[in-house]
Parts: structure tokens; C-alpha cells; sequence
């Protein structure tokens, strides 16, 4: 089940800004090194090994910020003092990732990972963890989020999970994943049907609207209890609802009063404001990450457009001026862009915007890509995307390189979700 | 929450002792800087969702089928063909002369059979994005109540609801199928 990574108090080395700008030379890629993770005690377990230097080769290079190789040049060990740094020198790596495990008392786990830069000689960052072998994934994904930060000063989402829709069992029913795919619940077993999850703050509860009831209903759901509260059961649509960055608010489309319009509502379900008031159809409300504006779809100008509103609905202006069908916005995290989806030659591309509606940038091409949402850290986008068979879900860098297909399966997967940190 | 807490700080003692640890073992080997360290632990009894903290919205008592009393029934495919489809053009909601025909005819039907509800199911062509499709569907639904209740037909009787482009009749990717899928489905629930 789920872990808890608790960040101790012990002496941590200080994150170091902008290191890699520092160190890498002209715009390259760091050539970073996974040696094979070494037993330290007990039990000889190649799997464990194995699946270590999996996650931080795929989670490295995911990051674009390195040339990752999963090698070794020698055979010392993984502290300090322990191996040589010339042989590394010599192959040409910057930085190598050295691990160790002790698998003991049956089931026990630690697992020992440290990030040394080869030039410099020196540790750069070090983590020990403890805990059950099954937990060995996410321990290797809490170090590459460690080496992020240490490198950028920023720390990885590689320990955040996916939800998503798919409809593997023959109805849309909600599921959650690690982010690279692996690790697979389902989450839902109404076999209705089940749409946009969304994610509180704590990471731990979600929102999602589904058909159980013979209406488009808002539920809250505890994802380890399987605890469930009825949000938001309006007659008509209560759809493509949105938890405020803060977890105190909820934006969604309703069409109590007649046709889709956007609302803010409490967790609760109590309605604080009507955000829109006009006879267009509207929906897919999306936060800024302050919380003081929404961008959400609206057919007011006559197809489906972009706009942007103050969260009390008193201002609106267009957002996207250029492509005649733009939905499905979601504001990055630090504020400054928005994804959305543009319908072209049949299909869907995902496109960027500056918030203030300038310079539209396309990020994918290869088949058809929806339902654009950002990791928390604002590096990376996960989406579904239909290239051939069935639609799955995908994650590629903010930029649009590094697309990676990570659902394996052969139902239709989407509306992915990026937990919160 | 408070349970969460307790085994949270519970949690942060054991780290804290297993760093003292750690690090006297580490003073041994002399190894500089000493390593972070973050300990995995079992996670805390997650939060439950207290259903007692969620308030109903009054559900607005007018003349419609509430949801409530909806949520309970099932669909009925013998009666429901009592009634005829009606078909849309792309991205539009208006009804065209054949769907009034068929809506005077699905008028008459109701009128005659007293206490049936009927859910009129709004529904779209797998073009265009899903949200928007819920909203459009909803349209299409409600286009076709807006009329039937001009025919006379008795509002107590009907629920409007949106599946946009979920539940498509024809699976195909082609302009036939996208057009058997534009639709108003009329379905007797019991």
C-alpha cells in the first residue's frame, strides 16, 4: 500500500541552486552513470537490484537533464573513500548514482543511494531508506526526486502517483497508478460510468464525477479507505470539476439552471459563486495556482474557446484568439502558461499559451493527445494520447520531448491526474 | 486526522532515533558529509471521509423527476420503444422536421401512458472534447423536454440527462456512425 517518506531531520545537504547550470558545459546533457546497486547485507536479491537501477535510469532520463548509462567501471563500493573516481573520469561521466541494499529479517529493506560528482570528488547528495522490500520503487523514485534537487535546487514528482479512467474492464471506472505505470488499482467498481479525477492537496482524497446515480454526480473519495461523500448531486451536469490549489474551493460545470455553466462551490457542496452568466455551453474550469483566476471553455463566440476569469466571475477575456476549437485547459504551477487542446485534422494536439494569450506553442504531433495536466513541479505534462489502438496515457517534458507512453494495457486509458507532492 | 498525527509524530521519533543511530555508525567509517536520511514507514491511518460533514444541496422541487427518485430504477428496453429517437446535426442542438415529427409522436405516447418516466438521454459523436460533449448533449436533451412540454406532455414525467459522447450506438469512426450517434435517446425507467 501506500508509504510514507518522512523526511528526517538529520544533517542534509543544503540544496545547491543552480548547479547544473554551473557544471554542465554548453547546452549538453550531464552524463550521469547508475551503477549496478551492490548487496551490502543479507540476501543476495538481483530483482531488487534490478529494479533500482530501472527507476533512476527511466526517471533520469525522463528529466532530460542527463545522459544516463547504466554502467560500471569498477568494482569498489558505494561510500566515500570505498572506490576510485579515476576510472569514471576517464570513461567520461559527471556524476554516478552508487546504491546498496540489505534485504534482512526476511522482508526488511534498506536501501543506501548517494549521488557523487566525479570532477569535484565529492558526495553531493545522500539518502538511506528503510522499509518493506515491496516499498524498493518507490524508495529509487524519492532518490530521483532527491537528485533533482539537488541538482536544480527543485525536487522531482517521481514519487507522485496518476489517476486516470480507463475503460479496462468494459466501463469507465477510475484507477491509480505510479506516474511511470506500474503499480496499478483500481479505484472505482460501480460499472458505471466514471469521469475526471481530480485530486485534493493532501494528495490523498480525489473528486470525480460519475453516472451510479442515472445523473453526472460530484463525489469525494478517500483513496485508501475507499471512504466515499456525495459533493455536488444537482439535477443535470455536475462535470469536469476542479479542487482549488488550496483544497478550499471547487470549481465545476453544472446545468441546474439550464444549460452548463460555471460554479464554485465548498467541498461541502455549498455554492459560493456562479463564476458565468450568459446562454453559452461552458465548462472545464482550471485554477491559477494562486487561486484568484480560472481559464475554463466556452462557446459564447460560437465554437469552444478559452477564457480566463477572476474568481469571483466580476472580469472575462478571451485567452486563445488563433484555432477555431480549444478546450480542456490546465495552469501550469508556477503560474505563467497554459495547456490546453486544440482540434486539428481530426484529432487533438496539445498547445501552450503564455496567460496573457501570447505565443501558442504546439508540443505534440503524433497521433491524437488530450487532457493535458502538469506534474506538481511543473516539468512535465502527462496526457492521453490515441496513436494507433487504443488511447493511453502518456508523460513527456513541459517542452513536448521525452514523450513516454507509461499505461500498459490494451483498454482505453484517460483523464490522467498528477498527484500533488 | 488527530490518529494521523500521533502516528505521524510517532513516526518522526522512530526517524529521529534510527538517524541517531545511523549516524554513530556512520562517525565509525568516518564518512563525510554524513548521508540524509529518510526512513519509509508504514503509512498513517489515512483521514476517513466522515459522511456526516456533507450537507445535501436542496435538490430544487419543481415539476421534474428528482434524482433521487432516478437513482433507483433501471432502464426498460421493451417500453422504451414506445419511442423514437431523434437525430442532430453536428455541434447543433436545434431540432430539425423530423426529430418535431417524432417528438409529437413520443408527445401522444406519454400522454397516453400515465406515470411512465421517461429519461431523455442526450447524446454526441465522438468528435469534439468529452466536456464539452457532456454540455452539448445536455443541450440536445433539453431541446427535446423544451418541446415535448410545448406538446403538452406532462413535465412530472421526464428527466433530462447527458451521456455526451459515452455511450455511442454505432462504434464507428465514419460519418454514418457519427450520425446515428447524435441523438436523443427516450428510455422508460422502472
Amino acid at each position: 500500500m501506500v508509504v510514507a517518506l518522512l523526511v528526517s531531520m538529520a544533517a542534509t545537504v543544503p540544496a545547491q541552486e543552480n548547479y547544473l547550470e554551473v557544471t554542465a558545459s554548453g547546452s549538453g546533457q550531464l552524463s550521469l552513470s547508475v551503477a549496478t546497486p551492490q548487496r551490502l547485507e543479507g540476501k543476495d536479491n538481483p530483482e531488487v537490484a534490478q529494479e533500482i537501477a530501472d527507476v533512476l535510469a527511466f526517471d533520469m532520463t525522463l528529466s532530460g537533464l542527463f545522459q544516463v548509462a547504466a554502467k560500471d567501471l569498477e568494482r569498489g563500493g558505494i561510500r566515500p573513500g570505498e572506490f576510485s573516481y579515476a576510472p569514471w573520469k576517464s570513461g567520461g561521466t559527471k556524476l554516478v548514482v552508487k546504491s546498496g541494499y540489505s534485504i534482512t529479517g526476511g522482508d526488511r529493506l534498506t536501501l543506501d543511494l548517494r549521488l557523487y560528482d566525479v570532477l569535484q570528488e565529492k558526495v553531493l547528495t545522500a539518502n538511506r531508506f528503510s522499509g518493506s522490500s515491496r516499498d524498493v520503487r518507490r524508495m529509487a523514485h524519492a532518490f530521483a526526486d532527491e537528485i533533482l534537487r539537488a541538482m536544480t535546487g527543485q525536487a522531482g514528482p517521481f514519487t507522485g502517483k496518476i489517476a486516470f479512467v480507463s475503460k479496462r474492464t468494459g466501463n469507465k471506472e477510475i484507477y491509480l497508478m505510479d506516474y511511470d505505470g506500474r503499480s496499478v488499482q483500481q479505484l472505482t467498481k460501480n460499472k458505471s460510468i466514471n469521469l475526471n479525477p481530480d485530486f485534493f492537496p493532501n494528495g490523498r482524497e480525489i473528486i470525480y464525477t460519475t453516472y451510479k446515480n442515472r445523473n453526472p454526480d460530484l463525489y469525494r473519495r478517500e483513496l485508501y479507505t475507499g471512504a466515499e461523500a456525495k459533493v455536488s448531486t444537482q439535477r443535470g451536469l455536475n462535470v469536469t470539476a476542479a479542487v482549488a490549489p488550496a483544497g478550499d474551493r471547487i470549481a465545476l460545470a453544472m446545468s441546474k439552471e439550464g444549460h452548463s455553466q460555471i460554479y464554485v462551490i465548498t467541498p461541502q457542496g455549498k455554492q459560493l459563486t456562479r463564476l458565468t452568466n450568459s446562454s453559452a455551453l461552458e465548462v472545464s474550469p482550471a485554477w491559477s495556482p494562486d487561486g484568484k483566476q480560472l481559464a475554463f471553455v466556452s462557446d459564447r463566440l460560437g465554437k469552444p474557446q478559452i477564457f480566463v476569469a477572476t474568481d469571483d466571475g466580476s472580469t472575462v477575456r478571451r485567452l486563445t484568439t488563433s484555432g477555431s476549437y480549444n478546450v480542456e485547459p490546465r495552469w501550469s504551477p508556477k503560474g505563467n502558461l497554459i495547456a490546453y487542446c486544440r482540434q486539428m485534422g481530426g484529432g487533438f494536439q496539445i498547445f501552450l499559451v503564455n496567460r496573457d494569450g501570447s505565443g501558442n506553442t504546439q508540443i505534440t504531433s503524433e497521433g491524437s493527445n488530450e487532457h493535458p495536466r502538469w506534474s506538481p513541479d511543473g516539468r512535465f505534462i502527462t496526457f492521453s494520447s490515441k496513436r494507433g489502438g487504443k488511447e493511453s496515457i502518456y508523460v513527456m517534458r513541459a517542452d513536448g520531448t521525452g514523450q513516454t507512453k507509461v499505461s500498459r494495457n490494451s483498454g482505453s486509458d484517460t483523464h490522467p491526474v498528477w498527484s500533488p507532492r | 486526522m488527530r490518529n494521523g498525527i500521533t502516528t505521524l509524530i510517532a513516526a518522526l521519533c522512530c526517524t529521529l532515533m534510527l538517524a541517531t543511530g545511523c549516524a554513530k555508525k556512520e562517525l565509525v567509517k568516518a564518512e563525510t558529509p554524513p548521508p540524509e536520511v529518510v526512513v519509509v514507514s508504514p503509512p498513517p491511518a489515512p483521514a476517513p471521509v466522515i459522511p456526516e460533514q456533507v450537507k445535501e444541496n436542496p435538490v430544487v422541487k419543481d415539476a421534474v423527476v428528482g434524482t433521487e427518485e432516478i437513482a433507483a430504477l433501471s432502464e426498460d428496453a421493451t417500453a422504451s420503444k414506445l419511442f423514437q429517437t431523434i437525430y442532430f446535426d453536428f455541434d447543433a442542438f436545434t431540432l430539425s422536421e423530423a426529430a418535431r415529427d417524432s417528438l409529437a409522436k413520443n408527445a401522444v405516447a406519454l400522454k397516453k401512458s400515465k406515470g411512465l418516466k421517461v429519461q431523455i438521454q442526450g447524446n454526441c459523436d465522438e468528435r469534439g472534447s468529452d466536456a464539452y460533449n457532456l454540455a452539448l448533449g445536455e443541450k440536445r436533451a433539453k431541446a427535446a423536454y423544451d418541446y415535448l412540454i410545448t406538446l403538452g406532455a406532462p413535465s412530472n414525467q421526464l428527466h433530462v440527462i447527458s451521456y455526451g459522447k459515452e455511450r455511442p450506438v454505432d462504434p464507428g469512426h465514419d460519418e454514418a456512425a457519427w450520425a446515428k450517434n447524435r441523438r436523443d435517446d427516450f428510455v422508460v425507467l422502472k
